[in-house]
């Protein structure tokens, strides 16, 4: 227990390290009270109307999920791995038949575009009607030689 | 009450005074490479922009960093009137601790003998090791994400949950590669994986040893997990102002700063002891050289990454958030998994590592194939395996064999809820899963193709 201790040793000063800098901060620091534009949420300079988003996109949270999944799996790799030297075989073809439960498991949710990002494009066909002679109009009495066709109804 | 086993034969002070020496000189050695590293940045990066960089304060604007330092102290605090206002005071704490905390792991030097005492140059050595620096660097996810959500605003709200997904994302990729070191050395404390490379200089070390592979994928995941440009998406300045930590002033923002730049020391201390055998190096059989020589090794090659980081940052441009999960999922996760099996492999029998070779190249055939269908079925919006997918039925389906059709009436009139209902009838959806769509008709061609060059770069 005696190399943890160490550890405990630095978390105290760590802290000691950030309260007596907080304490020399607001020692040393303006001690003006701020006004309302400063302590309104910075937007380049933009006054804020809109509360900050309170919804996300749910794929945060589907990666959030599918990472547990990976993160259970590396929790019960590292054991494994410091007695691997003694499971040899076994140990190897165990671990095998968990990657490829794992890997099938990963398959299926990259081919349901679980970790695709961004939304999904949107798909439009062209209008075979909308030409360049349809949507471009022309000023009439234009340059010589062309003919002015005007609008034309889409 | 339960008392430490030091102290339960009374309080052992000389030993409790080691500790705390071995700590204060830790820390302080610590605090001066995040200074230096600042600077070091600083210069670096406007060498390479053709920049003169810092040069007023001190020598070579040595001490610019402590300049900017001290004039944070005088600066006002400000507390955002829409946040939350303890876990907004907390969040930097929870940032910096764990930063401090990570580097105590590090074997700097060998085994040294003062008057009799023998210790190791690191700050502590628990069985645990590479443990404790995962779970550090798990913490420091919570640091990014509450000072982002604390400070009820725009800008470092999205910037901390790109952050936390981002982190989380490359947690898993870092921590299989460092399974790999672990399969080898079987241990897990950082001395014990520093010794198990230390038989001969370079072969032995595991950067060899586990086949190159795992050491770029930890050098990837932990440029993410640092946020470290080109995966800084974080803060990128360009989209998010200053991302999670906008809304920060005065001291607090200052140690955020700290904390990026000692995570960056780590993190490349990590690597060093991981892949690059740590302080081992030719050392000469001279009573104080071959103790400080191991020391000199450990510092060359930590400043070797160090240095690497900066040239990311000069010559990588930002990644788009898409290319940098797909990087982070679709590539180093999948990768590291086989190759992690790989390495098994190889210490069973020469023959598994030939048939997980094989399993590696199908597997990647059988991910392109996953990435494919999963990019058809994003785009066309078809998900047979939803509960609530629309039904198509086989009728409609043959109906619209290979072709591109518009929706009646609506197309026309130009409202995108006609756009809407085409989602429903991509090209191909009689075709099997996983078709691509690009063969079908023109119109599916042309969508595919930007799509197509735009994200296989990852995979």
């Amino acid at each position: 227990m005696g190399e943890y201790l160490p550890i405990l040793v630095l978390i105290v000063l760590g802290l000691l390290f950030a309260g007596l800098s907080f304490a020399a901060s607001a020692l040393l620091g303006p001690r003006r009270r701020p006004t309302s534009a400063k302590v309104a949420p910075y937007e380049c300079g933009i006054v804020p109307d809109v509360e900050p988003p309170q919804r996300f996109p749910v794929r945060f949270y589907l990666v959030a999920m599918i990472f547990i999944i990976f993160d259970i799996e590396i929790v019960f790799l590292y054991p494994w791995a410091v007695i691997f030297r003694q499971l040899q075989t076994f140990g190897l073809v165990e671990v095998l038949v968990f990657a490829v439960v794992v890997f099938v498991t990963f398959l299926y949710l990259v081919s349901n575009g679980a970790l695709d990002w961004g939304p999904a494009k949107r798909l439009e066909r062209a209008d075979t009607k909308r030409t360049t002679s349809s949507t471009v109009s022309r000023v009439p009495g234009g340059p010589p030689g062309e003919p002015s066709s005007g609008h034309e109804a889409a | 009450m339960n008392l430490h086993p030091l102290f339960v034969h009374g309080v052992h002070w000389p030993e409790l005074l080691v500790i705390v020496i071995r700590v204060v000189v830790g820390f302080a050695a610590l605090m001066g490479a995040v200074v230096m590293m600042i600077w070091f940045e600083r210069k670096v990066i406007s060498d390479m922009q053709a920049r003169i960089g810092p040069n007023r304060a001190g020598p070579f604007g040595l001490l610019q960093t402590l300049a900017d330092g001290i004039k944070l102290f005088f600066k006002e605090d400000l507390v955002p009137e829409e946040a939350d206002r303890f876990v907004f005071k907390l969040a930097p704490l929870l940032s910096l601790v764990p930063a401090i905390v990570a580097f105590a792991i590090v074997p700097v030097g060998g085994v040294m003998s003062v008057a009799g005492h023998r210790f190791t140059l690191q700050i502590a050595d628990p069985p645990i090791g590479i443990l404790l620096l995962l779970a550090m660097s798990s913490i420091s996810v919570y640091g990014v994400m509450l000072a982002g959500w604390s400070s009820g605003s725009k800008y470092p709200l999205l910037g901390s949950v790109r952050a936390s997904a981002q982190m989380i994302s490359y947690e898993a990729a870092m921590g299989m590669s460092v399974v790999m070191v672990v399969l080898l050395a079987g241990t897990l404390s950082t001395r014990g994986i520093v010794d198990a490379q230390s038989s001969t200089f370079f072969a032995s070390w595991y950067f060899v040893r586990t086949g190159v592979v795992p050491f770029f994928i930890f050098l990837v995941a932990v440029t993410a997990e640092t946020n470290r440009p080109p995966f800084d998406l974080v803060e990128a300045d360009s989209e998010l102002v200053g991302g999670f930590n906008t809304e920060y002033s005065s001291l607090r923002f200052a140690l955020f700063y700290m904390a990026e730049f000692m995570n960056t020391i780590t993190m490349s201390a990590v690597i060093v002891t991981l892949f690059l055998g740590g302080p081992d190096g030719p050392t000469p059989h001279v009573m104080v050289l071959n103790q400080l020589v191991p020391v000199a090794w450990f510092l060359g090659k930590t400043l070797l990454f160090l240095f690497a980081y900066v040239w990311f940052r000069a010559a990588l441009p930002r990644l788009r958030y898409d290319q940098l999960m797909d990087l982070g999922w679709k590539v180093l996760i999948p990768l590291s998994l086989v190759w992690t099996l790989i390495v098994a492999g190889g210490l069973v029998a020469g023959w598994w590592v030939v048939g997980l070779a094989v399993a590696l190249v199908v597997g990647a055939g059988l991910l392109y194939r996953a990435v494919v269908v999963g990019h058809w079925r994003v785009d066309a919006g078809i998900f047979p395996d939803a509960p609530d997918a629309p039904p198509v039925s086989r009728r409609q389906r043959g109906a619209l064999a290979g072709r591109w059709v518009s929706p009646p009436a609506t197309a026309t009139a130009g409202a995108t809820s006609g756009a809407a209902v085409a989602v429903g009838v991509a090209p191909g959806a009689n075709a099997p899963l996983g078709a691509e769509p690009t063969a079908t008709t023109d119109a599916g061609a042309a969508r595919s193709a930007p799509d197509g060059s735009g994200r296989g770069g990852g995979s």
